[in-house]
């Protein structure tokens, strides 16, 4: 009885000989908005439509849990360089931050427990940051609604300066 | 018809499109969320990735034919800040998920924690596999 359920969370949409096949199928709005001119164009819709038509015999075959992308956007101010991380569903103490070589790592171990399944998914992520640039005493780290956000300060060096010249 | 219905269930479904709801214009960008269905002898769960979504920003509604969700997110860029490199997304997330009338719409749990949202669909009586007693 055990080895079936386990089987149904693997294959969602997998018919089980026998009985009904799920009748829970997916679809899903165009990703993007057309172009005014577009809108109206046979081809809205197409692409999920096609999705719509994969989803029903493949199935989602990268879970939510498996997804190891981490995507990071790279943001600067005056004083700081910021880099956010796309982490849903981790802990915060599973998530290491180290700056080394001039480069910072973000890793992260995403623990998720399903009834008597356990399972470990490990995300690892490292952004180049030049050594010279940032001071790594002062570094901090906030996690927020599955976003990780590192503050690097500059150094005064590196920060912008203006400087007037006058001219003889 | 009613076999090959039951065989390819989207042969029962309108074309993706047609019945988009009307507030997507509103929405700006959609993007579909990463997400993840399993299913029980007593009910659906439903994972879905939202990072950055927080609960005010969470919308989810459920009928008789679909389970629509709709996620804002909450961060927006400060003014001083400028993008070197972007991997992420500002667009919102909109999953839609129709079903055959298979869930019972009164008991529906969500959880939305760390940016991923947990929900469990206990099935209608109508589609719970039940026991039959021979006389």
């Amino acid at each position: 009885m055990q080895n079936e359920s386990r089987e149904d969370r693997i294959h969602p949409l997998k018919p089980k000989s026998g009985t009904i096949i799920m009748r829970f199928v997916h679809y899903t709005y165009p990703n993007r908005q057309p172009l005014p001119a577009f809108r109206h164009s046979p081809w809205a819709g197409l692409e999920s439509e096609i999705d719509r038509l994969f989803q029903n015999t493949l199935g989602d075959l990268a879970g939510v849990a498996a997804t190891r992308r981490v995507p990071v956007d790279l943001y600067e101010d005056k004083d700081n360089t910021y880099v956010r991380a796309e982490l849903p569903g981790v802990n915060r103490e599973d998530i290491n931050v180290e700056l080394a070589d001039g480069s910072l790592n973000l890793s992260a171990t995403r623990k998720s427990k399903t009834g008597d399944r356990e399972e470990n998914v490990s995300l690892n992520r490292t952004v180049s940051v030049p050594d010279a640039a940032v001071q790594p005493e002062k570094i901090s780290a906030a996690y927020e609604n599955g976003v990780l956000t590192v503050t690097l300060p500059k150094r005064e060096e590196a920060r912008p300066r203006k400087v007037t010249i006058a001219i003889k | 018809m009613s076999f090959i219905t039951s065989l390819v269930p989207s042969f029962n479904r309108p074309a993706a499109g047609v019945s988009a709801p009307a507030d997507d214009r509103d929405l700006g960008l959609i993007v579909k969320p990463a997400f993840e269905l399993s299913e029980t002898s007593e009910c659906f769960a439903l994972t879905v990735n939202l990072p950055g979504v927080t609960r005010d920003g969470l919308e989810f509604q459920a009928d008789a034919e679909t389970l629509t969700l709709t996620g804002r997110r909450a961060w927006k860029k400060p003014d001083a800040w400028t993008a070197l490199h972007r991997e992420t997304d500002d667009a919102a997330f909109r999953l839609a998920l129709s079903h055959d009338n298979a869930v019972n719409l009164d008991k529906i749990q969500a959880d939305l924690r760390d940016g991923i949202l947990r929900v469990v669909l206990p099935k209608a009586e109508s589609i719970k596999p039940r026991k039959i007693t021979v006389g």
